[in-house]
């Protein structure tokens, strides 16, 4: 799951990027409204982190550009402004979600996860795909109804392979929703990483479909 | 307590009870006069019809007895008699002999006005005891204060209502004022108002609109730095989180210097609040002192140094004006000036320069602090002097406190503080500071 994280304070910006990156997410951030705009115009996130209070461009125009041009990302506002009234037009202006600052970090996770869920369609809060069970709260994962360890990496692997029923993702798709920008991906990440998960759940969980990617096996 | 109503009724009682004595004073006087002359005449004119009656036969002149209805007293001398013929008896013996005309003598131990003439060989004395003509003043002197010592208890009463009504506007300006509360100070209303109590309510509700306007700013104040405050207690939240969630020892270490960070940063923030609090005109005014700026200036540069050395700047002070000083508050001079040099050091890249320079430009200090750092985009040279604005391209943890400081202590001293490109490269800082006022 890729997740951009608009913000312009350094040391909340760098916790954040910290905290979601240790669950597994891979975090752009960048600091100000107009970076902001461009970047969410550029990559399929499947998640926006955004404050308001931004140099260059403020917030809520950022939010406001990212409705005209009709892209359905899941926007979580998050700011010190904490007025009903700035809450009511946070939200009518496109947000799904708005924290007041200052948040809980586990708050912060709970509410990403709600978010993603939704994005995804689903309402249940654990993902089941055949034999895989993904509780995405508590990052523990079952295979067959025994639990795995799983690196950071591989669980995010598996999270965005379960996002939908029969998904197929490339090479080139799953890199982007696991690394971030400044991440230094080796030529063959994504295939260590498949064949590190293969190795815990067994060959068949993850299945090649020739020309186009993977997928998680349904049976 | 002192009454108003109560003075002004006891003063104009007293001053008209005084008007009314003064009045009856003059006319007891007067009247005084007029009797005199009137009763003097009538004391002539008996004694002129009894001389006209040619001598007068004593002999057949009975002495009447005492008779006090009769206003005069006839008492004629012959040489013949050893006795005068007396009207009335009144007291031992008879009245002395009096020369020609009037004459005012005792007898019977009282003062009797006398009015003598010779027909013939006899002598003739009206006479009439004084008191009669007091009492006659008197009474019409009298006849003058009694309606006024009558009518005086009618007029206290009207008059304490009339006060009382007359002080009514003050009453209801007392209660209008009674009704406001320190957090809704709306003027209290003038009309209806008269000219007397008028400068009171417009002095009253000029005050409370520069108390209204000054609780505004302090709530303003306190919002904003309550609001401002969600920022480093955002990252102490999350960086404590993260301490928590530390895995290894590595981690652990991180997250602690982060949270150091932020503590420091929350730190400067609440001393960069207080400071600003403090910073208030009249302290300025009261702690008013001759301060060399050159001297401050170099030894805020002096203290800048370890962190100028540390980033790798070159840091430098010029004194060109020679121990020119201002009169001002010298703490609050230090912390302008050392405000724009840690800035300076702070936004100016590893092997870049900073100059300060202190010069003189007629009844004016200047000072100048350069460096060859980014500098600020025109367009936002004003609004960096807001409170928490913070540059767009300003790195770091900055409060957006540091520069509205600076101008805060500059008006404190009747000066001025700008931003311009320097010649350097970077920003020019530059404080104008009038060297013969004093701060207000």
């Amino acid at each position: 799951m890729r997740i951009l994280l608009v913000e312009d304070d350094p040391m909340i910006g760098e916790s954040v990027v910290d905290g979601l990156k240790a669950e597994g997410y891979a975090v752009d951030w960048v600091r100000d409204g107009q970076q902001a705009e461009s970047a969410v115009t550029a990559t399929p996130y499947a998640l926006v982190l955004l404050d308001l209070g931004l140099p260059r461009r403020d917030g809520i125009e950022v939010l406001r550009t990212i409705r005209e041009r009709r892209l359905d990302v899941p926007v979580l506002v998050m700011t010190a402004r904490d007025t009903v009234r700035d809450r009511i037009k946070g939200l009518d202006t496109g947000a799904d979600d708005y924290l007041v600052k200052p948040f809980n970090l586990d708050e912060l996770s709970a509410r990403v996860r709600a978010l993603l869920r939704r994005a995804a369609g689903r309402a249940e809060p654990v993902i089941e795909r055949g034999q895989l069970v993904i509780n995405p709260a508590t990052r523990e994962v079952t295979w067959g109804g025994a639990p795995v360890a799983l690196s950071a990496r591989e669980y995010a692997l598996l999270a965005a392979l379960a996002e939908r029923p029969g998904l197929v993702l490339s090479r080139a798709q799953l890199e982007e929703r696991l690394y971030g920008w400044n991440e230094a991906v080796g030529s063959n990440a994504v295939e260590v990483h498949i064949h590190n998960v293969r190795k815990k759940l067994g060959d068949g969980a993850i299945r090649n479909v020739r020309g186009l990617g993977y997928t998680l096996a349904t049976e | 307590m002192t009454s108003i109503r109560r003075w002004l009724l006891a003063a104009l009682l007293t001053a008209l009870a005084i008007a009314g004595f003064t009045a009856a004073a003059a006319t007891y006087f007067s009247a005084r006069d007029e009797v005199d002359a009137l009763l003097d005449e009538e004391l002539r004119q008996v004694a002129l019809s009894l001389r006209d009656h040619a001598v007068l036969d004593l002999r057949r002149l009975e002495s009447v007895g005492a008779n006090p209805d009769q206003r005069v007293l006839v008492q004629i001398w012959d040489p013949a008699f050893d006795r005068p013929y007396v009207s009335r008896v009144v007291g031992e013996g008879p009245m002395a002999r009096t020369p020609d005309g009037y004459a005012t003598i005792i007898h019977d131990h009282r003062p009797w006005r006398v009015f003598s003439l010779y027909a013939g060989r006899q002598l003739v004395q009206v006479a009439q005891p004084t008191a009669l003509r007091t009492q006659l003043a008197a009474t019409t002197a009298a006849q003058l204060v009694l309606p006024v010592l009558v009518v005086l208890p009618f007029l206290g009463l009207a008059g304490w209502w009339i006060v009382g009504r007359g002080l009514a506007p003050l009453g209801r300006l007392a209660g209008a004022v009674k009704e406001r509360s320190p957090t809704a100070l709306t003027p209290v209303p003038t009309a209806g108002l008269p000219v007397e109590v008028r400068p009171v309510a417009n002095a009253l509700n000029d005050l409370l609109a520069r108390l209204d306007q000054s609780f505004a700013l302090q709530r303003r104040f306190a919002a904003d730095a309550a609001h401002e405050l969600r920022t480093p207690l955002t990252a102490l939240q999350l960086q404590v989180q993260l301490a928590e969630r530390a895995q290894t020892d590595e981690e652990r270490a991180r997250a602690f210097e982060r949270l150091q960070q932020g503590i420091r940063r929350a730190t400067r923030l609440v001393q960069q609040l207080l400071t600003m609090a403090r910073l208030d005109p009249d302290a300025a005014a009261a702690a008013s002192a001759a301060v060399d700026v050159g001297a401050l200036v170099a030894s805020i540069v002096e203290d800048a140094q370890p962190l100028a050395a540390e980033r790798g700047i070159a840091l430098a002070c010029r004194d060109e004006a020679q121990q020119a000083s201002v009169s001002g508050a010298e703490d609050a001079l230090r912390i302008l000036f050392s405000n724009l040099v840690d800035n300076a050091v702070r936004y100016t890249p590893a092997g870049g320069r900073v100059q300060a320079t202190v010069a003189r430009d007629g009844d004016s200090l200047i000072v100048h602090v350069d460096d060859t750092g980014p500098g600020i985009q025109a367009e936002e040279r004003e609004r960096v002097f807001d409170r928490f604005y913070r540059g767009s391209d300003a790195p770091g943890t900055g409060t957006g406190l540091g520069l509205a400081i600076v101008s805060q202590v500059a008006d404190m001293h009747r000066g001025r503080v700008t931003l311009d490109a320097s010649a350097l490269g970077g920003l020019r800082a530059t404080v104008r500071l009038p060297t013969n006022a004093s701060a207000h």
